[in-house]
């Protein structure tokens, strides 16, 4: 359809069906609060996986004549964007619940149009066509559609009763204001079982959802940035103005033609994407699997931090500020950074702690060449940490011309989903990479490391859920996890609030952020992005600590055996595979997020 | 009514509050501060509770809070200080810290065990007030601890009403879009801002802070907002001068002649 006609789907009642309702990506999902139904959710909602719908599908309370106190806390409760009204609630009743939540008020049709629909213009944000039964809807039967070509209120409506598989029209003219369509019972196996693929179909053959071309799979936040009950922003008031314009405009911005033409182009030419998925022959060999590496260490300026920074440089240039700030650790996240102002033509400041501006000199250097400002930070443990709080400082005594590029998937909302988005391209490439070499889509494992988990989070983005693939996220355990000299978050750390979001954090048992302890600089961070922390918890992944030692030898056997020098972070995630046992016929994927280059005195220090 | 509420009802103009960090620059520093600060009549008294990442601060408030963690310092043996001189001053104490400490703690022990050591209030500048609404209200309510949010001239109008509607003491004015300490003068984008305010009429009384430290910048505060309160001149005065006594009335000096016994 032409008009960008969303979809509704309605009626759902099981928290698998849901998940897989949301991956067909419709417009709205509708929950049904009507015991006489039978695809009533009033006793059963809590069980509903509510907060793991991505914030673009919103979601509706359907309810018949519902007291207006129980109506409310419904919605208060479950954040419910939408109410659907099928009873005889009144204009008073709409307008009292619309303070808390959009109104779609439905009319029940026969033979014309309602004669109240003037009535309710003002109390309601939609109205919705329903077919008039004895049941207050849900009948599965349509009503004459020719009467609605006479429609000619200013007001949007969806259209719903019957509308199944084989609904269809040639001529939009003949539904004037119409904005969504809502399935129900035509596209079920039983009721409030979707058949998902019929959904899928059916959104094809009209062309739905146009304007939604996301790829849903993944993991996303709720509408206040929280992933389960990880995430989250909590800043000062200070702050406060600038996070809610990067919150109000992000998926705005990441969804437009615009940006998605620029981003692409630029990944292409200016990143080098897509990167190699190269079959490690010799290193499959040696772990009785059949072992892909995604060669992340390709990308222009040597690892997968460029995907994230080309993406928010050019959302910082949408929102037309002047000026970049960044944090940096071993200074990846500076070059990258440093790299795409200097081709964009944005002064670039990056902070970095005068502790890691010591270890990491020939990125330092390389910062310099780029044109970007380096600010040593002296605070705290004077590494990435309180290079970060300098950062944050800074933006907010310079609140409306800065443009803050955080390089991992932390921080206040909408941070750790913009950077995951970004970074998705990794595992949206890997799927269509593996289909190619191996004839499927999903691996049996992906192995990626985790500091912040920008590189694990692009990695497990378009699996995580999947049912088939095992998510390991791969930790840098310092001198040993246990030793007290670790970075190993996951394994170590307690929930928290770090950087302006609640994850699981290394810290005093009187909430003093700790210092962590890696050799590797990337992963030397005491918290790890909220994401991971959800991942975790909730199993959807795993994650393991390893050592220094195992890290800096992995580095080595992995160099002489495939010829690639890999970065100090990517080693930790190659050591990992060996505290696994393979089938033979096990498909793995190993994200190597970066190259050696950086690494190499500590490399020779530690084999001399 | 809380002590400070209290206070705030009788006392409408020219409020003067100072900040430290507890435990600093001693572990034990804090009881002969507040005497000397309420002696040298000081309304009120905002008491840092140091954290290892203070975002919205500058060097010098980073600095004693290092320190003062260096120095043991803990939201447990603060409360333990606190309940030692309680009855032995009658200052209004608030309390001032960032919202990961006190999780640890246990918010809602935080807040029983606050409200028992005689505290008025508390500001978490991290603490968003929508999940303060949500979560922590009726807790506070119970308790009789009013929650203290932060407004900035960045504030939109309809944020600046909600956090009106949820604050019962008073509203905290952040000078100027910056990190505490920052500010050297006020100008005429203070005035207009706090002006701005004032045109509001908002229930809560308004008090300035962030970069209040010499008599152009408090005089400033006064004329157009109910009281200020100064952290980081404070903060640097202690450093300069073991004797609290002398420290608080060099501040006061550098406030201005009228600023000290203002009752």
């Amino acid at each position: 359809m032409k008009n960008n006609i969303k979809l509704k789907v309605c009626g759902i009642r099981s928290p698998a069906n849901m998940m897989e309702v949301a991956s067909a990506g419709p417009s709205y999902m509708g929950f049904i609060f009507f015991e006489h139904s039978p695809r009533d959710v009033s006793r059963t909602i809590a069980q509903l996986p509510l907060e793991q719908l991505p914030e673009h599908i919103k979601r509706v309370a359907v309810m018949v004549n519902k007291p207006l106190d129980k109506a409310r806390e419904i919605v208060k409760k479950f954040k419910f964007d939408l109410v659907q009204l099928h009873g005889n609630e009144s204009p008073e009743y709409c307008k009292s619940i619309r303070k808390e939540a959009g109104v779609i008020k439905a009319f029940a049709v026969s033979d014309h149009l309602p004669d109240e629909l003037e009535e309710y213009f003002d109390c309601c944000d939609y109205y919705l066509f329903d077919t008039k039964s004895d049941m207050a809807g849900g009948s599965g039967k349509s009503f004459d559609h020719s009467i609605l070509a006479r429609y000619t209120l200013e007001k949007k409506y969806f259209l719903g009763g019957g509308i199944g598989p084989d609904f269809k029209t040639d001529d939009e003219s003949l539904y004037p204001g119409l904005c969504a369509l809502d399935i129900n019972s035509r596209f079920e196996t039983s009721p409030g079982e979707k058949d998902v693929s019929l959904i899928k179909n059916f959104m094809q053959n009209l062309e739905l959802n146009k304007t939604s071309s996301i790829n849903l799979s993944g993991c996303f936040p709720d509408k206040e940035g929280f992933y389960g009950k990880f995430g989250g922003a909590y800043i000062p008031e200070m702050l406060y103005p600038n996070i809610d314009e990067l919150r109000k405009n992000y998926i705005e911005v990441l969804e437009s033609e615009q940006f998605k033409y620029d981003f692409k182009n630029l990944l292409k030419d200016y990143v080098g994407r897509p990167t190699a998925l190269y079959y490690a022959g010799n290193l499959s060999e040696k772990t009785g699997a059949r072992v892909y590496v995604k060669r992340e260490d390709l990308c222009h300026t040597g690892a997968h931090k460029l995907n994230n920074v080309v993406g928010q440089a050019l959302f910082a240039k949408q929102l037309k500020k002047k000026k970049i700030i960044a944090e940096t650790g071993a200074g990846q996240h500076g070059v990258a950074t440093a790299t795409v102002c200097a081709l964009l033509g944005i002064p670039c400041t990056v902070f970095m702690g005068s502790k890691d501006i010591l270890r990491q000199q020939p990125n330092v250097l390389r910062m310099k060449m780029l044109g970007a400002e380096l600010v040593p930070v002296e605070s705290g443990s004077k590494t990435l940490k309180d290079a970060t709080n300098e950062a944050i400082r800074h933006w907010i005594n310079h609140p409306e011309e800065t443009y803050y590029l955080i390089g991992s998937t932390i921080g206040p909302h909408p941070y750790p989903d913009l950077v995951a988005r970004l970074q998705s391209v990794i595992s949206e490439e890997i799927k269509k990479q593996l289909l190619e070499k191996e004839g499927r889509e999903d691996p049996d494992y992906v192995f990626a490391c985790a500091g912040g988990g920008s590189n694990a989070a692009g990695a497990f983005f378009h699996f995580i859920g999947n049912g088939k693939t095992r998510l390991i996220g791969v930790e840098a355990g310092g001198e040993g996890a246990d030793s007290g000299k670790t970075a190993a978050t996951i394994y170590k750390g307690t929930p928290g609030i770090i950087h302006g979001c609640k994850t699981l954090l290394l810290q005093t048992s009187d909430g003093q952020v700790t210092e962590a302890h890696s050799v590797s600089a990337g992963l030397d961070y005491p918290g790890i992005g909220p994401m991971h922390a959800y991942l975790h918890n909730s199993k959807l992944a795993e994650y393991i600590p390893v050592n220094d030692k195992e890290a800096l030898d992995a580095a080595m056997s992995f160099s002489r055996a495939e010829g690639i020098i890999p970065a100090l972070e990517s080693a930790h995630a190659i050591a990992a595979l060996d505290k696994f046992t393979f089938s033979p016929d096990d498909l793995v994927v190993l994200c190597l997020s970066g190259r050696g280059d950086k690494d190499l005195q500590t490399y020779e220090k530690h084999y001399s | 009514m809380n002590p400070l509420q209290e206070l705030l009802s009788v006392k409408k103009h020219k409020l003067l509050s100072v900040f430290f960090t507890a435990g600093y620059p001693e572990a034990g520093s804090a009881f002969s501060i507040i005497k000397s600060a309420e002696n040298a009549g000081i309304d009120f008294l905002e008491v840092g509770m140091p954290y290892s990442d203070p975002l919205a601060d500058g060097p010098v408030i980073q600095q004693s809070s290092t320190r003062a963690i260096e120095n043991g310092m803990t939201i447990e043996l603060l409360l333990k200080q606190l309940n030692e001189i309680k009855g032995k001053t009658r200052i209004p104490l608030l309390l001032m810290g960032y919202l990961n400490p006190v999780m640890q703690y246990g918010t809602d022990r935080f807040i029983r065990d606050a409200s028992g050591a005689g505290v008025s209030a508390v500001i978490l500048p991290d603490l968003p007030v929508s999940e303060y609404l949500r979560d922590f209200q009726p807790l506070y309510k119970k308790h009789g601890i009013s929650p203290v949010f932060l407004v900035t001239p960045n504030t939109s109008i309809e944020r600046i009403r909600s956090i009106d509607n949820a604050s019962d003491a008073f509203i905290y004015v952040v000078s100027s879009a910056a990190t505490t300490g920052k500010q050297k003068s006020f100008g005429q984008a203070q005035k207009e801002y706090f002006q701005r305010l004032r045109s509001m009429k908002l229930k809560n009384p308004l008090i300035g802070g962030f970069g209040i430290h010499n008599n152009q910048t408090l005089s400033q505060a006064w004329e157009n907002l109910n009281g200020a309160i100064c952290g980081s001149a404070f903060l640097k005065k202690l450093a300069e001068y073991p004797d609290t006594d002398k420290a608080i009335k060099q501040l006061l000096d550098d406030l201005g002649p009228d600023s000290g016994n203002n009752n």
